[in-house]
């Protein structure tokens, strides 16, 4: 059923999932900076350690002790409310159907 | 049989019409189905694509154009049934690379449905997430080894079952 070259599909497959998550790692210090961006146009730029909450159109993000968070969100989906908090420094919760974007940097 | 296989793959019979009637039907079912399971749990969207079976059957069987027009129509009606214009931006993407990257993998004599079937997958969530880099910018670059994973998992269990099918089933014999 199997032949040579799913060998090598998996291992060119293993060798991809393997760097990006040693990009992850190489870049995941903590950060310090949060902007929120709405529609690609920043809404919000701050510090991390600045407990705050921003009101978006339809998204209320969280920043409180060096995390920030999807507070909730009018979407169907709620994926973004669902995220975990972040505070790594790359590390983003994205809220697509109203292209909201939290990014650590 | 070689001839008529042929003479299959060039002309778009009566036949061949209604299978891909029947199979865009399938994909569609399939496509209710798996909206109805959250897999959210996982990973945020992440699916089984049980209808990607059906163009990689059409794959093995060399027909690229079947597959293509089975494929395009599935992802135009499901989006239209149960998605949103950005599931189907990130539907097409991936439906239109992992069919045409499949083919020219299925040339390859050494791999089989089930390495054709990763390779998609794996293909297939890349490419979604290259429509996700435009909408949301490059950060979303964080989420390749979900996706590979992910992508590969779902593609080697489409793949098994394509494979198991492939032995039972005479299409477009």
């Amino acid at each position: 059923m199997l032949k040579k070259g799913d060998g090598i599909i998996l291992l060119a497959v293993v060798i991809l999932a393997v760097i990006g998550f040693a990009l992850i790692k190489v870049f995941s210090a903590n950060g310090n900076t949060v902007t929120v961006k709405e529609d690609n146009k920043i809404v919000y730029k701050g510090s991390l350690y600045e407990n705050t909450q921003i009101k978006l159109e339809g998204n209320t993000v969280d920043i409180s002790d060096g995390y920030a968070k999807m507070l909730n969100a009018d979407c169907k989906n709620q994926i973004c409310v669902k995220h975990k908090q972040i505070s790594k420094n790359g590390e983003s919760i994205i809220c697509l159907p109203n292209r909201v974007i939290v990014q650590i940097n | 049989m070689s001839a008529k296989q042929s003479d299959s793959t060039n002309k778009l019979t009566a036949k061949k019409l209604c299978l891909y009637g029947i199979l865009t039907a399938l994909c569609i079912v399939f496509g209710y189905l798996e909206s109805l399971v959250s897999l959210d749990f996982i990973a945020p969207g992440v699916k089984l694509g049980l209808s990607n079976a059906v163009a990689l059957l059409l794959i093995t069987k060399k027909d690229l154009k079947g597959a293509f027009a089975v494929n395009i129509a599935r992802i135009l009606l499901c989006a239209l049934l149960f998605g949103s214009p950005v599931s189907l931006a990130f539907s097409l993407a991936g439906g239109i690379a992992s069919v045409i990257f499949t083919f020219l993998l299925s040339k390859i004599k050494y791999v089989s449905v089930i390495g054709l079937s990763i390779a998609g997958g794996v293909i297939h969530n890349i490419f979604q997430l290259f429509v996700a880099m435009i909408i949301v910018g490059v950060g979303a670059v964080f989420y390749v080894p979900v996706l590979c994973i992910t992508g590969a998992v779902s593609g080697a269990l489409i793949g098994i079952f394509c494979s198991v099918l492939l032995n039972k089933l005479n299409l477009l014999k």
